[in-house]
């Protein structure tokens, strides 16, 4: 068995193949949760994954390999400084995530090793091993995975890479991770024929001719890296904004975070990081009251030119945006990636309407 | 034992250790090291200088540190700020940090007695181009508690004063309450090889110096823009009129250094917070030349 | 995981999340929105994001307080029961069960609120129980019965984006209530018009079509001209004239001048054809008000007028509540002249089916109201979950009142400005911590779950209520699913609930049996009187980041980090007439107190007029307000109130 391997797992061996992999790591996977919502969760058995689901809004990568909350590190103050590093990180298989999400790992993963390594998401991603799922046909009518080169499936990145055939998966190992965990399974693996890389060519097609989203970013990292987009758009965008910050929070790529001591009851504090957003006035709000970023405006213009200026292609080696569609549905206006490209396409050439002056609302 | 600092960092100087690059004496990226503070010394009535000592001696022989870098402090029970480095590098078994009373964490510092503990994680971040500015005439320009980070550099030229040239100090305050290390500019207005001209923006009876904002001492000044390097640091105001001042003066772009300083939390590139366009200050600054910022359109705002 | 899908409980849209408990230690580890969820649709505001920060913490309250001598200390469970127990029947047995108040508020659960009027009603036999809706909106319960019927919105939030035009009065919906403020902007998009009515330019503006500024406390003046126009023009749906009480409202605008509005409002008339315009021609409209008009003088009157323009024009009426169970504690009766139910008190019949309910005999009194027992109307007073020191108008005699009190209860999360008053604090827990249910400002029932074991010793509110009323000798049910059996059976608006019925799904909106709408008359007011010396009008708006005095938002890092401080705003022009400089720290003072704040200068307030926002931090725009309110619902008068302002040397 090779990195590379094209294999078969026969859906009716996929329970025990899962069951024998519960032994060795914990079970993350799509699990039907209350009135239909479908949510990555630790599975108690492989029967509860729900594998034709369509997408989960809680970006499941950075969930269990970057949580929203997590603790660094306990402290005691005393004649000496006590200091208890957290520790609990359990291996886990997170089984079904969508090609789209893999690929914001793997930045994710680039981001936190470079050029300084993040112990708390070095150790958790070394523990975790990806099964990812191809989108068969785009789960949401917000996807546009396909515009940024993160899916419907993938050609690397995957550890194991799943295909839903019909009656089987097709089963392709792209790591050393995803070999370790498949060498031990290979009573469970066989061979794939040609009729299934035939087949699952013709999935491929078919998905890719399916997006009703588009977004050609190409374009918005032109005008933005170059800085050439008017701050009246930026300001017209941001007089929409709520302030909410699901667009960074449940981005698979956002990785910002702000760090709190948070007392416990026993008298000692637990030093916690906790997800933050650019989208924030407290963001760069300094303590002397100034603030670099005033406006909603500047801070909509801050979001974008991290995901689409070519600065930040060549530090991360890809933009900031693998088209899950997240920041489509989680947006309570439409601050969207694609929403707001389109804005600055269409600012950008004075054939459409002229740009409103509107009021910048400050704070 | 330090290896080559990898990290990219815009000046072209680079600093000989940072934390997390060429090592991590806790043995992890965000567990501070514990110090002693030796001693407190009150600057201003809301700035304090406190002197610090590591506790740990494998701690204490690791940490090698240049002007210009700074570190996150730990206030156990409120949390971590940056702070830079205020006293000369030379000295390797204390250094001392200069802090405002502005926060919850630097308000919760001010609080702590001499032998309290605090936290350390440092140093981060780059430094001032003191080795590649040999030879050359150094103007520093300051405001306010923009002094602080400067100091290492002055008492480092000062040590090796043969290395430069002419050398001339601008400061300003609010007020003269305000000035930070009155000891010491005492001290370096006596030197005849140290030019310190100081100003403040509002006077009293007993202030008997000039009044103006800090660009007004410009005039006074001599030396050849050509063959010198302005270091700058202060309140964003500060800098701006006093890189136009520069500039009008023959200074080259990349010849006017900065400090710049922004809300911050990791110290190690990671949370976000001090990004400037694609740079985060934290790794890849504090210090950049004037022709390097314009690069980043955000800290034109 | 053991992440249990529940209902936010900081405003009253009432989003779906799932709460993932930490493994060890205090607090959570990750929340994430219902993508399901009729409201939340997978997206959560800025409170919801954190809701969690500002719950969890080591600052809750532990354990029970009581006072001994000057100090509170802590207590067992069984000393606080057994302390309140004896004083509640001392003061009764001495001066009658009207020396008892007590105050519900409208964060707790349905099955807590309906518990408390029982424990009030049946076991205190007090008339004294009313709800924090009367500090912020009951005016819209006379008049919304009266008019369209039911004292609620006439539609849920997931149906706003399909409305053809909005009329928005005395709302900062935007920063308020987030997900409403969404569904406007979804309706504009699919080609609904917007009128927004405010005398202060808010975040609403981008959205609106038409945008009128009215001065301060002017409203009823416009909203009659609204209505004149509109009938004078046969706007109105072709059923309208059926309506009961057409003629009646007719006759009542006979005196409709339209050429003062720009004087009395400063409103041109035309813009008021124009909004009527709009609304008659673009269905269906939706008319929705907010504290802007439910706090001020006549505001019963005035909210009758807005349904009436609702009715003529075949639109729904939704009033912007703010509180997360604003609607359930009302439908609960958590008011001084209703039952559950809205079953008025004065109705022998109510009476009779509540006193066999009960088994008990009700106190047929009229009953006093919040207002009135936090000026001292009453000697011992029980107050659960809400911040009276703070809410309450007139801060400073409200809290002066409040010290001179025999006796004071209060439950609560911290250790609250009103807390601190008191003779027993209980610890109460949080919405993360207890099960029971919400009523969303759509009337949608829904089920709130306990996602974390309660901070310290503190309990529900249900357990403290059933703790107290068993030591009066009375059995109450202590299962929050036993109580809404009790309340399917008796209150009629929700015979269809069952906790079963909430397993299955999101819950639905309790639904009135055929209510008949009928039309009010709309007779011109008094305008408040000038006072020269106070040349000032007040306007108190809600911001996006704080809610309910700040007894929870103030409390989490990521508000109060976005909002740190509130200050007072102006004209830029006021400024430079009052030669005042922007963060110079000013002092706004009306006839009854005065508060002290930085001042910011903003475009969007009015000349004359001084802006602060409301509920949030000590210091607020209550200090200012005195016990003046509308003579019909007993609100308070907040919006127009004659202030001055000046700096603080």
């Amino acid at each position: 068995m090779n990195v590379g391997d094209k294999l078969i797992l026969k859906k009716n061996n996929v329970s025990d193949f899962f069951y024998s992999l519960q032994e060795q790591m914990q079970l993350i996977a799509p699990k039907q949760r209350f009135a239909g919502d479908v949510v990555f969760d630790l599975v108690n058995s492989p029967d509860e994954i729900v594998w034709e689901y369509g997408h989960d809004i809680y970006p499941p990568g950075k969930r269990y390999l970057f949580p929203h909350y997590e603790d660094m590190f306990s402290y005691r103050q005393g004649e000496q400084i006590a200091i208890d590093v957290a520790a609990d990180v359990p291996r886990q298989a997170i089984v079904g995530i969508r090609s789209c999400d893999v690929t914001a790992v793997r930045f994710q993963e680039r981001f936190f090793s470079s050029p300084i390594v993040d112990p708390f998401y070095k150790t958790r991603s070394d523990n975790t091993v990806l099964f990812s799922l191809v989108c068969n046909e785009p789960p949401k009518k917000d996807c546009f995975c396909i515009c940024c080169d993160a899916g419907p499936y993938l050609e690397s990145g995957f550890d194991v890479q799943l295909t839903d055939l019909g009656d089987r998966f097709l089963y392709e190992i792209g790591s050393e991770k995803g070999l370790d965990v498949s060498e031990p399974r290979e009573k469970y693996l066989e061979a794939s024929t040609e009729q299934d890389i035939a087949e699952r060519k013709r999935i491929e097609l078919h998905a890719d001719s399916l997006f009703q989203t588009a977004s050609y970013i190409a374009k918005a990292i032109i005008y933005i890296t170059s800085d050439e987009v008017p701050d009246e758009v930026w300001e017209e965008l941001g007089s929409t904004c709520f302030r909410c910050a699901a667009c960074t929070n449940l981005c698979p790529i956002c990785t910002c975070y702000t760090v709190d001591d948070r007392p416990e009851p026993d008298g000692s504090f637990t030093r916690c990081r906790s997800w933050d957003s650019c989208q924030y006035a407290g963001f760069t709000r300094e303590a002397s009251g100034h603030n670099p970023r005033p406006t909603f405006g500047s801070r909509v213009k801050r979001r974008f030119y991290h995901k689409a200026s070519f600065q930040y292609i060549m530090r991360d080696g890809r933009h900031g945006c693998v088209g899950c569609g997240r920041c489509v549905s989680s947006c309570l206006t439409k601050l969207d990636l694609p929403s707001v490209v389109k804005r600055i396409r269409r600012a950008m050439h004075d054939y459409i309407e002229p740009i409103s002056k509107p009021t910048a609302f400050l704070e | 034992m330090s290896t080559e600092v990898q990290a990219p960092t815009l000046t072209g100087a680079k600093p000989r250790n940072m934390w997390g690059v060429t090592g991590v004496p806790t043995g992890n990226l965000y567990v501070p090291m514990p110090a002693v503070i030796e001693k407190i010394i009150v600057e201003t009535p809301d700035t304090k200088t406190f002197r610090l000592r590591l506790e740990d001696p494998k701690h204490a022989e690791w940490f090698t540190w240049e002007p210009g870098q700074f570190v996150e402090v730990s206030v156990f029970g409120a949390g971590e700020a940056p702070i830079g480095f205020a006293s000369s590098p030379l000295e390797r078994s204390w250094f001392e940090l200069t802090v405002v009373n502005r926060g919850k964490v630097t308000g919760l510092m001010h609080e702590l007695k001499e032998g309290d503990r605090v936290g350390i994680r440092g140093p981060l971040g780059n430094c001032w181009p003191l080795e590649d500015i040999k030879g050359k005439d150094i103007l520093i320009i300051s405001g306010g508690c923009g002094l602080a980070p400067l100091r290492p550099a002055i008492l480092y030229i000062l040590a090796n004063r043969e290395d430069y040239g002419e050398f001339w100090l601008l400061y300003g305050a609010r007020t003269p309450a305000d000035i930070n290390y009155k000891y010491d500019l005492v001290e370096w207005e006596k030197r005849n090889d140290f030019h310190v001209l100081q100003t403040v923006d509002v006077g009293d009876e007993s202030w008997t110096g000039n009044v103006g904002v800090v660009t007004t001492l410009l005039d006074q000044v001599k030396l050849d823009a050509a063959n010198a390097v302005a270091l700058t640091c202060g309140p964003p105001i500060m800098i701006k009129f006093a890189t136009l001042a520069l500039v009008k003066m023959g200074f080259s772009e990349d010849r006017v250094v900065t400090s710049l300083e922004r809300y911050m939390k990791c110290g190690v590139g990671k949370c976000g917070h001090c990004c400037v366009n694609h740079v985060y200050l934290c790794t890849e600054g504090p210090v950049f030349t004037y022709a390097q910022l314009q690069e980043f359109p955000e800290t034109r705002a | 995981m053991n992440d249990k899908p529940t209902t936010c409980g900081f405003c009253s849209c009432g989003c779906a999340l799932y709460v993932e408990p930490r493994k060890s230690g205090l607090g959570i580890s990750g929340l994430c929105p219902s993508t399901t969820h009729p409201v939340s649709t997978g997206r959560l505001c800025i409170k919801g994001w954190n809701a969690t920060t500002s719950l969890i913490r080591v600052d809750r309250l532990q354990t029970p307080l009581v006072r001994k001598g000057n100090e509170l200390q802590p207590a067992s469970w069984e000393e606080a029961l057994s302390v309140t127990a004896d004083v509640l029947k001392r003061v009764i047995s001495t001066s009658g069960s009207e020396a008892v108040g007590v105050i519900g508020s409208a964060k707790t659960t349905n099955e807590e609120c309906y518990s408390l009027v029982k424990f009030a009603r049946a076991v205190l036999r007090t008339p004294n129980i009313d709800g924090a809706c009367r500090f912020y909106d009951a005016s819209l319960i006379p008049a919304l019965i009266d008019t369209i019927g039911i004292p609620a919105s006439q539609i849920g939030v997931e149906q706003l984006a399909e409305a053809g035009s909005m009329l928005i009065a005395g709302a900062n919906v935007m920063e308020q209530l987030a997900h409403i403020g969404s569904r406007i902007q979804d309706a504009v998009e699919n080609g609904c018009k917007v009128v927004a009515v405010d005398p202060r330019k808010s975040r609403l503006a981008p959205q609106a079509g038409l945008f009128l500024h009215p001065k301060p406390g002017s409203d009823l003046t416009w909203v009659r001209a609204l209505l004149k126009t509109i009938l004078d023009r046969k706007l109105y749906v072709d059923a309208a004239p059926q309506m009961p009480g057409f003629e009646e409202l007719r006759a009542s605008l006979d005196d409709v001048v339209i050429g003062v509005l720009p004087q009395v409002c400063g409103i041109e008339p035309e813009a008021v054809v124009e909004a009527a315009t709009i609304l008659a021609e673009n269905e269906p409209c939706v008319v929705m008000f907010g504290l802007g008009v439910l706090q001020q003088q006549d505001s019963t009157i005035l909210v009758k007028a807005l349904a009436n323009v609702a009715l003529l024009l075949g639109g729904y009426v939704m009033p912007l509540r703010g509180q997360n169970n604003a609607q359930g504690a009302c439908d609960m009766g958590v008011l001084k002249d209703y039952l559950p139910g809205y079953e008025p008190i004065s109705s022998v019949e109510t009476r009779a089916k509540w006193e066999s309910a009960w088994q008990c005999a009700i106190n047929p009194q009229a009953g006093l109201s919040a207002i009135e027992m936090v000026q001292g109307g009453v000697k011992a007073l029980l107050v659960f979950g809400e911040n009276v020191a703070l809410s309450a108008p007139n801060t400073e005699q409200t809290i002066s009142a409040l010290e001179k009190l025999d006796f004071l209860a209060v439950s609560d999360l911290y250790l609250t400005e009103t807390a601190q008053l008191a003779d027993v604090v209980f610890p109460a827990c949080s919405f993360l911590e207890k099960d029971g249910t919400f009523t969303n400002i759509g009337r949608r029932v829904q089920r709130v779950r306990r996602v974390i074991d309660p901070i310290g010793e503190s309990k529900s509110d249900l357990e403290v209520i059933v703790g107290l009323a068993s030591a009066f000798g009375k059995e109450m049910a202590t299962d929050p699913s036993a109580v809404m059996k009790e309340i399917a059976a008796t209150v009629p608006l929700y015979a269809n609930f069952s906790y079963e019925q909430f397993e299955t799904g999101w819950g639905e909106p309790w639904r009135a049996s055929t209510p008949t709408p009928r039309l009010a008359p709309i007779h011109a007011t008094d305008l408040p009187p000038e006072e020269p010396d106070y040349p000032y009008q007040l306007l108190a708006s809600r911001i996006n980041f704080h809610t309910q005095t700040g007894t929870m938002s103030a409390r989490c890092g990521i508000l109060t980090r976005e909002y740190p401080e509130s200050v007072v705003e102006i004209n830029p022009s006021d400024a430079e007439k009052l030669k005042l400089r922007p963060g110079r720290v000013v002092r706004v003072s009306s006839k009854t107190g005065s508060l002290t704040r930085r001042l910011a200068v903003s475009d969007a307030v009015p000349q004359g007029c001084v802006h602060v926002p409301h509920y949030f931090g000590g210091d607020s725009a209550n200090m200012l307000a005195g016990y003046e309110c509308d003579s019909i619902s007993g609100v308070p008068v907040y919006k127009g109130l004659p202030v001055k302002i000046e700096a603080v040397s």
